[in-house]
């Protein structure tokens, strides 16, 4: 118990004291994170709608396997990545592993079939119905569509949260396509691991609870924004 | 003679590998009502979906005033209201002005428009609760009033009652038929139910399996099926031989409530197959040469009459339709 208390202590100090190394990994871990959030909205909503909507061949097979790909092991994401964008590899003339891009790049990857699976899934419970009524009503077909996603925004929100929960907590492909070079590519996560490889369990600890806190903090503004309204 | 505000012609609809809807011809005149009446299944619906354009039709088209329209121009003329009513995650206001949002007019006018619906249908109180939160019958008046706020010139209705209770419905139909009169527009309203189309309607089209079998006023279609499953349709229930009912017509309609097993009328022996209690009546079903035979009893049946006995059937002759 004392040394979760130290860890506590710890994380009080660390966000109090203003110490520029653990204030500059919090903003590279909620910029890296949103950013991969972002892309994968962009990207996962879009395709959610087409595995909702759509009519093509294999489009069963397709959203099995995006569903698939929300249970998929980030190390496994990072494994790729490292791959395809070491310096010989298919990517490598992007010279972009050990930054923040690549690893911006593995997250939305690890985000992206969460936010479009239950972007998916959110679609699919409109009624079918409702946009052909938008479109009777005069509704361009483009236009129906983006009304069926303003009605499933709250789901759709949830598809964020899911997606920013999981790449914010995951370590694995950050710590494989990051390096975690300190003042470059550290974020709270791989900077618990180091803490801990180090044997400072308090610091690594603290990291943890510092990035829980984060979590909760971003997390709480979209539930904000997705219960508002609501009696 | 001025052509019809919305015309269907020759018009054919096909979905997995067989024809869903095929209408000849069906005319909606300028401030006219048209049901279409039909079981389940029937087509009535797709033809709906066929008038507002939503569909494209294998063959045929939509005609605007008796001249060949695109497909814009006819969603443009036209509103449709399903049969639930799907309104949006929106306050009540937002909702009737969402047909004006999606054809660009303006803020102002979209409110001046608004407003005028909300008040006609007497949902102005509501104006500002949110949508889902609304009853039956008052999500029904939205979804009426957001149709009506754009103007339509052809109103299409399908079956927006029918989920609502009889009161409501009966409400909702005076109002919906006296806004309809009011602004001129014409209505197609499709409906399984004949004395809805009866009470909404001055022409009546008949739908069997996607077929168009009968169009024409109300009272002579209602009254005279053209066929024996537009008998059916109409509450004819019993098509029989012509001869069984002293007919030259090769087949006879009659409906339930025309037959007894006491008083006055044709006599036509049958036996009792079973009696079921409906409330007021008892229908009872018999079997005539091989053909069931379903009449309405005003009163309960002799004590004693057991599945299989003879019974002898009166039918008020005036009640017989030939086929």
């Amino acid at each position: 118990m004392g040394l979760l208390w130290d860890a506590l202590g710890e994380a009080v100090r660390l966000l109090t004291s203003g110490d520029p190394d653990t204030w500059e990994i919090i903003l590279r871990s909620l910029q890296i994170s949103l950013c991969a959030t972002a892309i994968a909205f962009a990207i996962g909503v879009p395709l959610g709608m087409l595995l909702a909507f759509g009519r093509f061949p294999g489009r069963g097979p397709a959203h099995a396997a995006v569903n698939t790909g929300m249970s998929m092991p980030p190390v496994v994401v990072g494994l790729v990545l490292t791959v395809l964008l070491w310096r010989a590899g298919p990517l490598g003339a992007l010279d972009l592993l050990y930054t923040p891009a690549a690893m911006v790049l593995a997250q939305a990857v690890i985000a992206l079939p969460l936010v479009a699976g239950i972007s998916a899934a959110a679609l699919q419970q409109v009624d079918p119905d409702f946009r052909i009524q938008m479109e009777a009503l005069g509704a361009s077909r483009a236009r129906a569509l983006w009304t069926v996603v303003v009605e499933a925004r709250l789901p759709l929100l949830a598809a964020v949260m899911a997606g920013f929960g999981a790449v914010i907590s995951e370590v694995g492909a950050a710590m494989m396509v990051g390096g975690n070079i300190a003042g470059h590519t550290r974020v709270l996560t791989t900077a618990a691991v180091l803490e801990t490889s180090r044997g400072n369990f308090a610091e690594a600890i603290a990291l943890g609870l510092i990035l829980l806190a984060i979590a909760f903090a971003v997390i709480a503004v979209l539930t904000a924004a997705q219960q508002r309204g609501r009696p | 003679m001025t052509p019809p505000a919305l015309e269907l012609r020759d018009v054919v609809v096909r979905a997995g590998g067989r024809t869903i809807l095929s209408v000849p011809r069906l005319a909606l005149a300028d401030a006219s009502t048209t049901a279409v009446l039909g079981p389940n299944g029937s087509g009535k619906s797709t033809l709906l979906r066929a008038a507002a354009a939503l569909l494209k039709p294998e063959r045929g088209a939509v005609l605007l005033d008796g001249a060949a329209a695109a497909r814009a121009d006819v969603r443009e003329a036209t509103a449709a209201v399903l049969q639930r009513p799907l309104l949006r995650r929106a306050s009540v206001r937002a909702n009737v002005e969402s047909g004006l949002r999606f054809r660009g007019v303006g803020r102002a006018q979209r409110r001046r428009r608004g407003q005028v619906w909300l008040e006609r249908l007497g949902i102005a109180a509501l104006a500002d609760r949110p949508a889902h939160r609304l009853s039956g019958g008052e999500a029904q008046r939205v979804s009426l009033a957001r149709a009506f706020a754009v103007g339509p010139r052809v109103l299409l209705l399908d079956e927006p009652f029918s989920a609502l209770d009889a009161p409501t419905r009966g409400e909702l139909l005076a109002e919906l038929r006296e806004a309809l009169a009011a602004t001129g527009t014409a209505a197609l309203l499709v409906t399984h139910d004949r004395h809805e189309a009866a009470a909404f309607a001055d022409r009546v089209a008949i739908l069997h399996d996607g077929e168009l079998r009968q169009e024409g006023p109300v009272r002579q279609v209602l009254d005279h099926p053209a066929d024996a499953d537009c008998a059916r349709t109409l509450g004819f229930d019993n098509v029989l031989p012509g001869r069984l009912l002293g007919s030259a017509a090769g087949e006879v309609a009659v409906p339930p409530g025309a037959c007894r097993l006491t008083g006055a009328g044709l006599t036509l022996p049958a036996r009792l197959v079973r009696t079921i209690p409906l409330g007021p009546v008892w229908r009872v079903i018999l079997e005539a040469e091989g053909r069931t035979v379903l009449a309405n009893a005003p009163e309960p049946p002799p004590p004693g009459l057991q599945p299989g006995d003879p019974v002898e059937l009166r039918v008020d002759p005036a009640a017989i339709r030939e086929l």
